[in-house]
């Protein structure tokens, strides 16, 4: 039953995979912006582009996971490396929808991303979790 | 103890908003940072954690050598605010990172690395 306010729960919903290519100039302005040296490669935390940031925005467009991006804080967020990715490799990621829960008025939604490399070898695991504010 | 003080501005945001393609418009105007409830522009979690990265980093010996980072935002960072980031051994391979703002306020909270 749907009514007004009412969230759509998606758990276990798995996206399409996305592959993005890691652009030396891109990771290097990334790298400036985070105050890092562009010479030491690609930093970390550009997880947040090629495994967050490339599957994140199809929950966000997902009509079904009713999500309210005005009321979102990005609440918590986890990577965990197996290797990291140098610049000109292509990457794949995937995005899963591991919890999506209500509780007092907030929702609680834990979003997983796997990113491999070109032989589908693990490469980083990243875990968001979303709160919206009802 | 390795540690890195940042004075947040909006240009240094919009930087990162650009090399990110995170472009959500809270942390780009302050109009609409108002009416979505917020002070004003706020700085994306994700530029801390960043820069919270380049300190674990630092103490690691090398970002290649993460192998884990987490971190909760636990505060609002806004333009003007000063953080200090820091990394402190906290046993073989791992780091506990804290970032605070000149308040002495944790902005980061439950953070910690792990290398190899």
């Amino acid at each position: 039953m749907t009514e007004a306010g009412h969230v759509a729960a998606v758990a276990g919903r798995t996206y399409p995979p996305v592959t993005f290519e890691i652009d030396a100039d891109r990771a290097a302005e990334f790298a400036r912006a985070i105050g890092a040296d562009p010479a030491a490669g690609v930093p970390p935390t550009f997880a947040a582009v090629y495994s967050l940031g490339i599957t994140a925005p199809q929950l966000f467009g997902d009509a079904d996971a009713a999500v309210d991006f005005t009321r979102l804080l990005h609440a918590e967020q986890e990577f965990v490396w197996v290797r990291h990715p140098r610049a000109g490799e292509k990457v794949t990621s995937r995005g899963h929808v591991a919890s999506d829960v209500s509780r007092r008025g907030m929702r609680f939604v834990t979003f997983e991303t796997e990113t491999v490399d070109g032989a589908g070898e693990p490469l980083c695991h990243s875990t968001a979790l979303f709160v919206i504010r009802s | 103890m390795t540690q890195r003080a940042v004075t947040f501005t909006k240009e240094q945001i919009a930087g990162y908003a650009e090399a990110s393609g995170d472009i959500n418009l809270i942390h780009l105007d302050d109009d609409y940072a108002r009416k979505a409830g917020l002070p004003g522009v706020i700085a994306h979690g994700m530029l801390q954690m960043g820069i919270l990265a380049t300190v674990a980093a630092e103490a690691a010996g090398g970002g290649e050598r993460l192998r884990r980072l987490h971190c909760r935002f636990a505060g609002m960072v806004v333009p003007g605010d000063t953080v200090t980031f820091s990394a402190e051994p906290a046993g073989p391979g791992k780091l506990d990172l804290r970032a605070t703002n000149q308040r002495g306020e944790p902005v980061l909270t439950k953070s910690t690395a792990e290398y190899s």
